[in-house]
């Protein structure tokens, strides 16, 4: 995989040249370019595609055979290494009978074209999807919420073209709205951005959606993505708003973000590239009043800072997702604050003055963005990590504990909702999971 | 013998459009660049240039101002179509890193 725009229909190979990455920095070495003039030259000559225009080349079936099913597993797991197709994880080998269970979770034909996944261009179908999640652990249920995020991450607004492939190591979070996450068992409380044997559905959900994100979008470390480090890839975030801690009036992030009813099953997929605990609670005698403020304050003081994730999502996407527990929330609530005025605040309190722009040489950044909006607010001091406070997301989310909250620092062009479907046997796979795994 | 038979995790592939086609040789002929002004293009593109000139007879390669600059630009249908309508036999892109 070797062309960024294989995705927009043309093959996966590309005429190039390329050279090690000291070549791109200032000062460097340039006679490269002379040495290597041939390549260029054959490149507008007499390279070809080895790939030809002939339409869809699908892809096969894997057959191993071992003494034991031990050593066929086992020969599996290596050979979907040598392909390049697992994350060094142990990988649940899609066989037929795996995918068909999976796609119960169905509501559209497995044929059914979800989209051409970036920069490789892979075709991704709704059995596509039911693949990573049989390699990934998963189970039937949990296939709604994967088909809606990957619908998502396909959208051409949510920026998944580009961050694919970008050094800045982005990685989706996807938010579940509705009655889905409780009854899949998805994670809204206690460690929910981590494993959890007890409601395990983030996790190979996450990790489906990062295999397809490799296997079927070619972003291998160092081929098709550049991403510096790439962390929080392995099961990348899928966690559910904690909708019963909600307090009275506060409303859920899919109805403020896309105005999806409250009761309906959603997902909702931005990017982020951080993930930071913020010490939220005070230490000592606070007032409930001062608490809630200094805690306010801190949150927007660590995102004050001139690194401008936020660039790419300035005028439409997010700065990043703040997750608040039920408890700090309802706490909040009690004293006035809503999530509107709390988006008002990080928005009024994470300014950065000109002047640390200037030092750290953002206005060259902000004058070649594609924006217009972004270009436009070099004239803003102090600047607004954001173009509205309407961009910062607010989630209800973690332990029910006080004492921290969580920023998810946004990378993120766009934010796209979509509701969910289910399949006609929902019920009937809630209650096979119950058999399986124990009562929720 | 235990056998497991599985998926290829990879989905298809499907080709819709051919790249442009080559040109038989360089001599004589009308280049381009599309440059993203970035990662040191404003050094090495200039470079070819000269080297494109010096090796081909007849060659014309045009400035690299001659289209938009810049990620903001170059990806957008203005900027190809301008590509288009230059009438060049050949386009060079770049630099990504």
């Amino acid at each position: 995989m070797t062309n960024a725009v294989a995705g927009l229909g043309l093959a996966p190979d590309a005429a190039m040249v390329t050279f090690p990455i000291e070549m791109f920095l200032p000062g460097s070495d340039i006679s490269p370019v002379e040495t290597r003039k041939r390549e260029f030259y054959d490149g507008l000559t007499r390279w070809r595609s080895a790939f030809g225009a002939d339409g869809v080349a699908e892809a096969p079936m894997i057959r191993v055979e071992n003494a034991s099913m031990e050593g066929a597993f086992s020969r599996a797991n290596d050979l979907m290494l040598a392909n390049r197709w697992g994350d060094g994880l142990p990988l649940w080998p899609p066989t037929r009978e795996r995918v068909s269970w999976i796609l119960r979770g169905a509501t559209r034909p497995r044929g059914h074209r979800v989209g051409i996944f970036p920069p490789r261009g892979g075709v991704t179908t709704v059995e596509t999807c039911a693949i990573a999640l049989a390699m990934a652990g998963g189970r039937p249920e949990y296939l709604p919420v994967l088909v809606a995020a990957v619908d998502a991450f396909l959208d051409p607004a949510s920026g998944s073209a580009q961050l694919q492939a970008a050094s800045g190591s982005a990685f989706p979070v996807v938010i579940v709205n509705g009655p889905i996450g409780a009854q899949i068992r998805l994670n809204s409380g206690f460690g929910c951005l981590g494993p959890d044997p007890q409601r395990p559905a983030g996790a190979s959900i996450g990790r489906a959606l990062r295999l397809l994100q490799q296997n079927v979008g070619g972003a291998l470390p160092g081929i098709g993505t550049m991403a510096n480090y790439g962390g929080v890839r392995y099961t990348t975030v899928v966690f559910a708003e904690d909708e019963a801690n909600l307090p009275p009036g506060w409303a859920t992030h899919a109805t403020e973000r896309h105005a999806i009813a409250p009761d309906q099953n959603s997902i909702s997929l931005a990017f982020a590239n951080g993930a930071t605990n913020i010490r939220r609670r005070g230490a000592k005698k606070e007032t409930p009043e001062e608490d809630a403020l200094q805690g306010m304050y801190r949150m927007a003081d660590f995102m004050r800072v001139p690194n401008m994730p936020g660039l790419s999502g300035y005028e439409h996407g997010t700065p990043g997702i703040l997750m608040l527990p039920g408890v700090v929330a309802n706490t909040m609530a009690r004293l006035g604050w809503t999530k509107a005025s709390i988006r008002e605040f990080l928005w009024e309190h994470s300014r950065v003055p000109a002047e640390h722009l200037r030092r750290a040489g953002c206005p060259a950044w902000l004058e070649i963005d594609s924006s217009k909006v972004v270009r436009e607010s070099i004239a803003l001091d102090p600047w607004p990590i954001t173009a509205s406070p309407d961009n910062f997301i607010v989630v209800v989310a973690g332990g029910g504990h006080p004492t921290n909250s969580y920023w998810l620092q946004g990378y993120s062009p766009g934010v796209v909702g979509r509701t969910l479907e289910l399949p006609p046997a929902f019920d009937e796979l809630l209650g096979e999971a119950e058999r399986d795994l124990g009562p929720r | 013998m235990a056998t497991l038979e599985f998926h290829d995790p990879s989905g298809a592939i499907e080709v819709k459009r051919p790249f442009a086609p080559r040109v038989p040789s360089l001599a004589g002929k009308r280049l381009g660049f599309v440059s993203n002004d970035q990662w040191q293009a404003y050094r090495m593109l200039p470079r070819l240039k000269s080297l494109l000139e010096a090796d081909y007879s007849g060659i014309e390669v045009l400035p690299l101002d001659a289209f938009p600059q810049g990620n903001a630009v170059i990806g957008s249908e203005e900027t190809a179509a301008q590509v288009k309508q230059s009438g060049v036999d050949a386009v060079i892109i770049g630099n990504a890193a």
